[in-house]
């Protein structure tokens, strides 16, 4: 017993010097957003500060088109999830429950098309996108990222509904439930940590896209906030209080979502170790 | 009112071509309403394909299925009159078990009211009021299980398939369920098509069963033809524990007529079966454990040697070691004091043999007759 004590309390030190390690960059990102432009650069550098402003939100909202790339990021990612959760989800439920004429080959060519670098299919969907004058719309910039994340979310959601036994969806049918009312009462629920999976995933891949934003969007009305954030640094300045202030407010719903999800995503992680 | 069930010529092939498994083979049956009628064997026999063909979940490569008089061959099972309870149970995990039981009037689109008013009466004739609440995940096996078959009956279907719903339970509670599924099937008016491994449960509830082996249907009857009257040897030594002693023996003409060989002993075969038995020199000889009696080594009786012997309260099974090396199994009353090694007689009665076709298996006679004991081999 106090063996295991001595040895938890190791554990928990060892944690948290890792946690201040990871947590510090957050902090001082938080602290510098606080912190009035003309005391940015005084030394001497405070880890501890009380005379915080909102110089810089304020900036941002009232002097950038923050606002506009953050309403652009917004709207493509919740295409991207939308999007990618409906076909992930039938295109997993396909690959389970159907069997037809090249399957095999679907299924690997989803795995072998995520491996290519997402650069590498930048410019022939450049190339498309222009054809079908999609640069500069949402819907194109969304069947971008789609194009980077449905391989992945596809092969997630085949694995999720190869651990939904196939008996439930025919106790189902038995009980008089059409095959898709049966997956959407029966099927979806057991699989649900996967398709929190997959819309976590296409969030994050598509509000951390520079990529094909940079490529696609030229007008700076559909600029995303990576764009947007670059434009912030300039070739004569680099506004740093700007910098730290969009930082949190993007990576904010990035922490709510890993914030109230996490229960899901632990017990998808369990479903697929077991 | 219910319906009768039959089937016709019914083939299951899977796999592709070049690779096919008959899973099914030219299966004929005709299930009466209200019947409680079971298929039983081995795994891999084909009597789950069977039932999921009737549930409509697989469909027959060839063959015809028939509720009463229309023709349910190529009919989805939502809209076949029937219910099903799985092996697994598949209850929906995410619903409660009011929910598991109501869903299919749900679908239906009954009114909640009345759904509640049925799930409440259902849940009481199984014993499961208090559980409603509850998620599927906080139930033992044993309630799981009345859940599952609550969600079966809730829609009074006209036919009730049950695909080994007992084999997740253990055994005290597979005793338990075994009356009570024998009492519902008093007090619903289903046909009850039911599957199982456990030829006991075969045995004890079915009113005709259906042994099967290898796609086929061996012997479709009552349980106690079944027993008595093995097609072959296959549902001789399935039906029955334990099982029934197989002994490789010959058939020699000696006394008056025929004489059958075996243990180290040989047994006239009275005439009426001579017929059968022409041209067939060697056979094998069957009996069931329960066919012996263990008397002291008597001369002029088969006799052995005590090879292990287990107790099992109330009997005791023995294995004894003829002089030839065979071991028989034999049930006998507990309290005799055999100890292993001992050498004992085995008694029996010739009615209780059976004698198969060495290469056939099929059964050639049963019962080769009372009469006598011609003695031990020289």
């Amino acid at each position: 017993m106090k063996k295991a004590g001595v040895q938890h309390r190791i554990l928990m030190i060892i944690l948290m010097i890792v946690l201040a390690a990871v947590a510090f960059p957050f902090y001082w990102m938080l602290l510098s957003s606080f912190t009035p432009r003309t005391v940015l650069f005084q030394p001497p550098y405070k880890f501890f500060r009380l005379d915080l402003s909102v110089e810089n939100y304020r900036d941002l909202f009232f002097a950038t088109e923050f606002l506009t790339y953050m309403k652009n990021s917004v709207i493509a990612a919740i295409g991207a999830i939308l999007l990618n959760v409906f076909a992930a989800t039938l295109a997993g439920y396909g690959l389970t429950r159907f069997t037809f004429w090249g399957k095999k080959q679907f299924a690997q060519g989803t795995l072998f098309s995520y491996m290519f670098p997402a650069m590498l299919m930048a410019i022939p969907l450049y190339i498309i996108l222009s054809a079908l004058q999609m640069r500069n719309t949402y819907t194109g910039l969304i069947l971008a990222h789609m194009a980077i994340s449905l391989p992945l979310n596809i092969w997630i959601m085949w694995q999720y509904f190869q651990i939904v036994p196939m008996s439930l969806e025919e106790a189902a049918w038995v009980c008089g439930a059409g095959r898709l009312r049966a997956l959407r009462e029966v099927c979806l629920p057991s699989a649900k940590p996967g398709i929190l999976s997959v819309a976590i995933f296409s969030f994050a891949l598509s509000w951390n896209d520079f990529t094909f934003a940079f490529i696609l969007q030229t007008d700076k009305n559909m600029f995303t906030l990576p764009i947007g954030l670059a434009t912030f640094v300039e070739q004569t300045a680099i506004h740093w209080g700007m910098v730290m202030s969009s930082a949190v407010l993007v990576s904010l719903p990035t922490f709510a979502l890993v914030f109230f999800l996490q229960r899901y995503l632990l017990s998808g992680l369990r479903v697929g170790g077991s | 009112m219910s319906f009768s069930v039959r089937l016709e010529q019914v083939h299951k092939i899977f796999g592709r071509k070049g690779k096919e498994i008959a899973a099914v083979q030219d299966l004929s049956v005709e299930i009466s309403e209200r019947e409680f009628f079971t298929f039983v064997g081995p795994s891999g026999c084909g009597k789950t394909t069977t039932l999921r063909m009737v549930a409509g979940l697989e469909a027959p490569t060839s063959g015809k299925i028939y509720f009463g008089d229309q023709e349910v061959t190529e009919l989805p099972p939502q809209k076949r009159d029937i219910a099903m309870v799985f092996q697994d149970i598949a209850l929906f995990p995410y619903m409660t078990v009011r929910e598991n039981i109501g869903y299919p009037l749900r679908i239906a689109g009954i009114p909640r009211p009345e759904i509640d008013r049925k799930v409440e009466k259902v849940a009481e004739i199984l014993a499961i009021s208090d559980k409603l609440p509850m998620k599927p995940a906080q139930l033992s096996g044993g309630q799981q299980q009345r859940v599952a078959i609550g969600r079966a009956l809730i829609k009074e279907p006209k036919v009730l398939l049950l695909d080994e719903p007992l084999s997740a339970l253990d055994a005290r509670l597979r005793v338990e369920m075994r009356t009570e599924i024998l009492r519902l099937h008093r007090e619903i008016s289903a046909t009850i098509i039911y599957v199982t491994h456990d030829q006991v449960e075969a045995m004890t509830m079915s009113s005709r069963l259906a042994v099967m082996d290898k796609g086929r249907a061996v012997q479709i009857d009552r349980p106690k033809n079944v027993f008595m009257l093995p097609r072959n040897q296959t549902v001789a030594t399935f039906i029955g524990t334990p099982a029934m002693n197989i002994i490789p023996g010959t058939i020699v003409p000696g006394g008056e007529g025929l004489s059958v060989r075996f243990l180290g002993g040989q047994f006239r075969i009275d005439s009426r079966h001579h017929e059968k038995l022409k041209g067939i020199t060697k056979a094998e000889a069957g009996i069931r454990p329960q066919a012996f009696r263990l008397v002291p080594p008597t001369p002029g009786k088969v006799s052995g040697k005590i090879f292990l012997r287990e107790p099992l309260g109330l009997e005791d099974e023995v294995i004894v070691q003829t002089p030839d090396g065979t071991r028989v199994k034999i049930v006998s009353g507990s309290g005799q004091e055999f100890v292993e090694g001992s050498d004992v007689g085995l008694d029996f009665e010739p009615k209780d043999l059976y004698l198969f076709h060495p290469e056939s298996k099929h059964t050639l006679c049963f019962g080769i007759d009372s009469s006598s004991l011609l003695g031990p081999n020289p």
